[in-house]
């Protein structure tokens, strides 16, 4: 069989050992499926969306039961970027926890946290779009957060909100940065993150006298296995969207009335649980840069991945990292349960 | 091995596919009404087509749903389209019912021509409820006279036109009185006006606000079916008009009576088949009008509705008599020949057209000038009264030229009964 266009962006052939589910999880490819759909269906709801204030939750209704079908793209749409974040988390824990971010791959690590915040952000200002009152306490207590930075607290936040309130300038600068700004930038960072794969000698293994098998599996099986994830993460997302619509309120009505629910997005309830313990700008600012220098440092200050143990779950060598992002996505999970519960 | 399980794979997801495209086919495509009062398509119809238009003066081509009801009119999702409506099933509920009702070419209109409904409404005596707790606060010693100065919500009047209207009214706060009664009385007898949750039961089915007079429930109301208003029992009804017939006023009305000692209320266990049993107070006297008319037949929109003043007490704006329609041994009651196409009168008529009234018709006034817009004087001195709801005809002759000698002074109802109450 000659390969065609989508085997040659796969090498020739990789290690069997190191391809397996239970190695890789199968996370970096389905995330890359999840921003291929994610992109897909965001170019369809563009057709419709209107991002003005008056009318943004008017259109978001509109795709839901008005279009044809808009309903469903709408929800696969959020589905995929709900999956998208756990996914991604899954993949960081997935290179944390096998030491696969040991030199040379220590640039990429940061690439694809790069990328982790920049899906973050993409859910967050997609969110914002809905502009209804489901997601008014999100955006003005969020985006007030960054009042709080000192000295440029003000100047932030009217760079991001194109004004004193939110508003039309507001929504629109959220709408560029979710087409545009995030979105090239994670589309640029996504395909030099899959280079760096490249370059840096694919999937991190053993030195050759270490391995205990020689076995590779040639890029056919490779683009097969990746079709089979794409084939059943697709089933899943439509499932999922077909049975649990996306969540959508009514318009805002008046930006200075309480909101209904006042929650922030899933993704960052630990972020408002955090809040409740006082200082805005402690806990919802630097504590979660903090973890975010935390994390991007992992691969520099602390004890690195020997290469003799890379290729397999856990070595020793750089388990004081596996503590440290085990606690934090521990104390995340614990925060995220408390603020679920004590929300409702 | 691998090429079974893609195919496999490849199943699942069109299997999915299809599951949700019999999902997606599962909502019902919408149907758009465009009101041309709004403008703005509304899906509302998608599920409710079968509602009967609420009246011919609202309707539904013009005014759709959302103008009075709210709601999100492009949701499909049952819980989101109905999260934003007004008053949940009632918009004319008198928390809501400015933005439902009201407006300039609507009902708070002009008080020249008499659109000024929800500004009389909010300063009603229906609605306040200030004549009782007048009487009570003073009564309990709460303060010295029987003025009113407190409502079941706060309210003032900027235009006082009568001599016992009050600039405004206090909301009544039993918890500042430290008498118990006044307590007692805030706990068990706040169930009287318009926007009171009405009792359990359902001889009490009504909605609040505007709603609870006119949308009145059909006759037969039966008890399985839908909520209505506050209650569970009765008929779900859709509609507004204003001929009332007297078994909505018996939803208020009638019920029973107060035990002041014990500050309840002891609603009346006797369910009499005939009307002149079935609606007063069993010492009561009453002539043949009072039980075969409607309520609303003599009783007119002011008194119902207030003029605008906030009053002390419901006789401040009750000023029907038997001599508003009949007159005295020396007088022919007032008349007033309609010249203006556009008299309230007419307009009234032209609302609920049980009578033809046209310019050059004579219909009977009250002392206020408030046209009888249902009554007609005959060519041959008599005059005819048409039932709002019953549409039935009575033909009835002037006092003047009768043998009755009743001075014209005297002409409070307890002197007519006492020649013209019937046998109970």
């Amino acid at each position: 069989m000659r390969p065609n266009f989508f085997h040659h962006l796969h090498p020739p052939s990789i290690p069997a050992a190191q391809s397996r589910w239970c190695y890789t999880l199968g996370a970096g490819g389905i995330a890359l499926f999840l921003m291929f759909v994610l992109g897909l269906t965001g170019i369809l709801e563009v057709f419709y969306y209107i991002p003005t204030p008056e009318n943004a939750a008017l259109s978001v209704q509109t795709i839901s039961y008005l279009v044809p079908f808009g309903g469903l793209i709408r929800n696969l749409h959020f589905w995929s970027a709900q999956l998208l974040l756990l996914v991604s988390a899954v993949h960081l824990v997935r290179v944390v926890f096998t030491g696969s971010y040991a030199p040379p791959r220590r640039f990429n690590y940061l690439l694809g946290l790069a990328l982790f915040v920049l899906a973050i952000l993409l859910d967050f200002t997609g969110y914002i779009l809905r502009w209804d009152q489901g997601i008014q306490w999100a955006l003005v207590v969020g985006t007030n957060l960054l009042k709080t930075l000192p000295i440029i607290g003000d100047t932030m936040y009217t760079l991001l909100m194109g004004g004193t309130n939110p508003g039309a300038a507001s929504l629109i600068r959220f709408y560029a940065w979710h087409l545009f700004g995030l979105s090239l930038i994670a589309v640029i960072f996504v395909g030099w993150h899959a280079f760096r794969v490249r370059r840096d000698g694919g999937i991190a293994l053993p030195p050759p006298s270490l391995r205990a098998n020689n076995l590779r599996i040639s890029r056919f099986v490779l683009v097969r296995r990746e079709v089979l994830a794409m084939l059943f993460t697709g089933a899943a997302l439509i499932l999922i969207s077909a049975f649990l619509p996306a969540p959508i309120a009514a318009p805002i009505k008046d930006m200075t009335a309480p909101a209904a629910d006042a929650s922030a997005p899933w993704f960052f309830l630990w972020v408002q649980q955090m809040l409740k313990w006082g200082d805005p700008f402690l806990w919802g600012i630097a504590v979660p840069l903090i973890i975010l220098l935390v994390l991007s440092l992992i691969p520099y200050i602390l004890p690195q991945p020997i290469e003799s143990e890379l290729g397999r779950w856990f070595p020793k060598s750089n388990r004081l990292a596996q503590i440290i992002l085990g606690a934090i996505a521990l104390i995340v999970i614990i925060l995220t349960l408390i603020a679920l519960i004590t929300n409702v | 091995m691998n090429y079974k399980l893609l195919l496999l794979a490849s199943l699942i997801l069109f299997l999915s596919l299809i599951t949700a495209w019999w999902i997606t086919s599962r909502v019902p495509t919408p149907v758009t009404l465009t009101p041309s009062l709004s403008g703005q398509e509304e899906y509302c119809i998608t599920c409710h087509a079968d509602l009967p238009e609420i009246s011919s003066s609202h309707a539904v081509k013009t005014f759709g749903c959302v103008t009075c009801h709210g709601g999100e009119r492009l949701a499909l999702d049952k819980d989101l389209a109905h999260s934003t409506m007004r008053g949940g099933k009632n918009p004319s509920d008198l928390t809501v019912v400015e933005q439902s009702c009201g407006g300039e070419n609507c009902h708070s209109g002009s008080a020249l021509e008499m659109q000024d409904h929800y500004q009389r409404v909010q300063t009603s005596i229906q609605s306040t409820y200030a004549g009782a707790i007048a009487n009570i606060r003073y009564t309990f010693g709460a303060q010295p006279d029987l003025t009113a100065r407190q409502g079941t919500y706060a309210v003032k009047d900027d235009v006082i036109s009568t001599d016992t209207g009050l600039p405004s009214l206090e909301a009544f706060t039993p918890a500042s009185d430290q008498n118990p009664a006044i307590q007692l009385f805030a706990n068990n007898c706040l169930e009287c006006h318009i926007n009171a949750k009405p009792r359990e039961g359902i001889s009490n089915n009504r909605f609040t606000g505007c709603s609870a007079c006119h949308s009145p429930a059909p006759l037969n109301s039966s008890k399985n079916s839908k909520d209505f208003g506050g209650t569970t029992q009765g008929s779900q009804v859709h509609t507004l008009t204003t001929a009332i017939p007297y078994t909505q006023c018996n939803t208020c009305h009638n019920r029973g009576n107060y035990d002041l000692r014990q500050m309840t209320f002891i609603e009346r266990n006797n369910k009499p088949a005939d009307r002149l049993h079935k609606y007063y107070q069993p010492i009561a006297e009453f002539t043949r009008c009072e039980y075969t008319l409607d309520c609303l037949d003599c009783h007119t929109r002011i008194e119902a509705m207030g003029d605008g003043d906030i009053h002390s007490n419901k006789k401040e704006i009750q000023y029907i008599r038997c001599k508003t329609c009949h007159g005295t041994p020396t007088e022919l009651p007032l008349t007033k020949t309609l010249t203006d196409p556009n008299d309230i009168a007419i307009r009234q008529a032209f609302l609920n057209p049980v009578v033809d009234l046209k310019v050059g018709d004579t219909v009977l006034v009250t002392e206020q000038g408030e046209p009888l817009w249902n009554t007609r004087a005959l060519p041959n001195g008599a005059f005819q009264m048409v039932g709002k709801s019953s549409k039935q005809v009575f033909n009835f002759n002037p006092v003047l030229g009768s043998a009755c000698t009743q001075t014209g002074t005297d002409q409070s109802s307890a002197y007519c009964h006492k020649c013209h109450s019937v046998k109970r």
